[in-house]
């Protein structure tokens, strides 16, 4: 895992938005997109690049892309 | 299936006449009502609709839930409908904006134990808006697409699949 593809993948879940300043430490839920549809868009692509189940307790308590990486890594290595 | 409902730490009830002000409130939000049929902002033809909408109940051929926070605070609002002998339609989905983003997970579990209590043997068919992108992505995990028109894809979902989905959303919240 890296952290650079992990970024790309979490910003082509949103779909109005301008991600280009995205980074491992941006806040993804202060914006106007962010909904239940992008929360579980999210939690689709990691289930499916990663082979980890997030849950919305996992979303719920991140606030950086950063947190939502470590989960995923966290989990990876169970 | 008895009403109101509390599971999964919500409140599920039949929509009322006296919900007409918070059902426009949110279908009249530019933002989260986008990809709803567009709603006149006139409260009086909101309770009108819901008026004519309890005798489609009474008959049993759509029921429109309104969900509720444990302090009975309403912050969602979503529909079954089009009940044929063996398939049926939801949608009119909307949560209030800056609720937990796990609520509608929540309220489509509830669809779910209410398709298999009330609508046993039928087949859940919807359509999705072209543009709304990530509705799309979500549906296509689950469903499968029956056909198109210019504005919408129309999906189905079969049994297995339903529970397929239905353990997935469960193993989120």
């Amino acid at each position: 895992m890296n952290i650079e593809k992990f970024i790309q993948e979490f910003t082509e879940q949103f779909d109005d938005l301008d991600t280009s300043t995205f980074t491992a430490e941006t806040l993804f839920k202060e914006n106007d997109e962010w909904s239940s549809m992008t929360a579980l868009s999210i939690i689709a692509m990691v289930d499916d690049s990663y082979k980890v189940r997030l849950t919305g307790d996992d979303v719920r308590n991140s606030k950086t892309i950063q947190d939502i990486y470590d989960i995923v890594l966290a989990k990876s290595k169970l | 299936m008895q009403l109101p409902i509390h599971k999964y730490g919500l409140i599920f009830r039949l929509v009322e006449e006296t919900d007409a002000e918070f059902i426009l409130s949110l279908r009249t939000d530019n933002i989260h009502a986008r990809y709803l049929s567009p709603t006149e902002n006139d409260l009086q033809k909101q309770i009108d609709w819901i008026r004519k909408y309890k005798k489609r109940e009474e008959k049993q051929q759509e029921f429109y839930f309104l969900f509720a926070d444990e302090d009975n605070q309403p912050v969602g609002v979503v529909r079954v409908y089009d009940i044929q002998n063996d398939t049926y339609t939801n949608g009119s989905w909307i949560v209030k904006p800056g609720c937990d983003e796990f609520i509608s997970i929540k309220s489509d579990l509830f669809l779910a134990d209410f398709a298999a209590n009330q609508l046993e043997n039928k087949r859940c068919v919807f359509d999705v808006r072209k543009d709304n992108k990530k509705a799309l992505r979500f549906h296509r995990m689950f469903s499968r697409i029956t056909g198109e028109d210019e504005i919408n894809y129309y999906f189905t979902i079969d049994e297995a699949d339903a529970k397929r989905k239905y353990e997935f959303l469960t193993s989120i919240i």
